[in-house]
């Protein structure tokens, strides 16, 4: 409701299990893989996602109707969380959501640099985060580029973006402000938390945790791909401060040889979690399993969590992920479905815990 | 809690040789602090009730019991006064 008062962990704990609950389990995602999308619009219809199957049936069909009744079903849960939350709960979890305003961000970018309508960006949006439908409607109606980043000042993105648009002004490309867009959120995220003076074992320690650990597997991330791919690009612009893995001026030396950092992130506390998928990295060609292992131990670790400590902020932390993943999950079927993926592959890009 | 206070009060001003808490009072209090202690208990049982019959109406019944649970500290409280009357 407000930042002000005192949290009640209590009331969102059991609401938002009772919602976690209602996800989509492993059969749910066996059975999806096997349909149509007309047959995934049918399925959805008949669980959580009726009311917006039912108000977007009429205007939209097939795998568009699909993503935004997912987005705006993602949305529609996330603003009741907000909704329920007071105190400080309230102000973390709402620092966390901060997410979708750089998603609405990114995909206001986006659209404007590849010419797309007002109303399709607008449609794209998931508005869940702290942007009102003013500035995204301004955002989505913006003519340029310039002109988003000056509606976006202001707000929590205005102090990277300025040095990045200048950077795009010259060389073209929309990598330097999306990821001037990322590196504020993550750098914002842990915000209102003293990291230093903190006890490990209190509530919001382990909220720090979590987010420290969604820190480091974003730098893993970045690290493994641009030393996979040997580009001459300096690591030291992708990192992200916050995490516990790697320090500023680290990064450039694991990424010059691939094997020195699988072997840095293997000897990490991290190590045990993600063997697995690590050691499939050696051997397979693609980062996308790794990546998918690393999701998945970030759900875990999350819930984990959310079950030791049920009186904190961990277990709307983990709904807000879990609740992500089914998004992303229904949306590769779908998406995988119409361009006639096999069942393997798409199972392939599930994460499923 | 406030008679049993005044009650002290009196007591601590007597000139005589009772004692500063007769037995009523001292039950009075060891009622009253379970009072506080069931009121504390059942502010998180209660809030997380309401958020799961929100959620499903279904758990009315167990959340009206485990709601209901923290009263047994006041009912065993209660009995002090028996004990001591």
């Amino acid at each position: 409701m407000s930042a002000t008062g005192s949290s009640n962990p209590e009331y969102v704990n059991a609401r938002v299990r009772s919602r976690r609950a209602a996800l989509f389990a492993e059969e749910d995602y066996r059975k999806l893989v096997r349909m149509g999308t007309g047959e995934i619009a049918r399925y959805m219809e008949e669980t959580e996602y009726e009311t917006e199957m039912n108000d977007l049936g009429a205007r939209h069909s097939g795998v568009d109707l699909i993503e935004f009744a997912l987005n705006r079903n993602l949305a529609k849960h996330f603003e009741d969380l907000l909704e329920w939350a007071d105190g400080q709960l309230h102000a973390l979890i709402a620092n966390y959501l901060r997410k979708f305003d750089a998603w609405n961000a990114k995909t206001a970018i986006r659209g404007v640099y590849s010419g797309a309508g007002a109303d399709d960006i607008e449609g794209d949006f998931i508005r869940a985060g702290e942007f009102d439908d003013r500035l995204l409607n301004a955002l989505a109606n913006a003519g340029s580029i310039e002109e988003i980043v000056e509606l976006l000042d202001g707000t929590i993105f205005e102090e990277g973006l300025g040095a990045a648009f200048e950077e795009f002004d010259e060389a073209g490309v929309l990598v330097p402000l999306e990821n001037a867009i990322d590196k504020t959120f993550y750098e914002h995220l842990l915000d209102d938390v003293n990291t230093i003076t903190l006890s490990q074992n209190s509530p919001k320690g382990l909220y720090v945790e979590v987010l420290q650990a969604e820190i480091d597997f974003r730098n893993i991330r970045n690290a493994l791909r641009l030393s996979r791919t040997g580009t001459d690009l300096d690591p030291e612009e992708y990192y992200i401060e916050g995490g516990k893995l790697f320090k500023q001026g680290q990064l450039r030396q694991l990424v010059g040889s691939f094997d020195d950092l699988v072997e840095y992130i293997r000897e990490s506390p991290y190590g045990e979690d993600l063997s697995a998928g690590l050691a499939e990295l050696e051997s397979a060609e693609s980062l996308s399993t790794f990546e998918m292992a690393l999701d998945a131990a970030l759900l875990e670790y999350s819930d984990t969590l959310s079950h030791s400590h049920p009186i904190s902020i961990c277990s709307a932390l983990s709904y807000i992920l879990a609740k992500e993943r089914e998004i992303e999950n229904v949306r590769a079927i779908a998406r995988g479905r119409e361009v006639g993926l096999s069942v393997e592959e798409i199972e392939a890009e599930l994460v499923v815990i | 809690m406030i008679e049993a206070l005044s009650v002290v009060l009196s007591q601590a001003q007597a000139p005589t040789g009772s004692p500063a808490l007769e037995p009523q009072a001292a039950a009075a209090i060891a009622v009253g602090l379970a009072a506080i202690a069931t009121g504390y208990a059942q502010r998180g049982i209660g809030s997380a009730a309401v958020g799961a019959v929100a959620e499903d109406s279904d758990n009315l019944v167990s959340g009206l019991i485990f709601t209901a649970i923290p009263e047994t500290l006041i009912i065993i409280a209660f009995v002090t006064i028996f004990i001591v009357g």
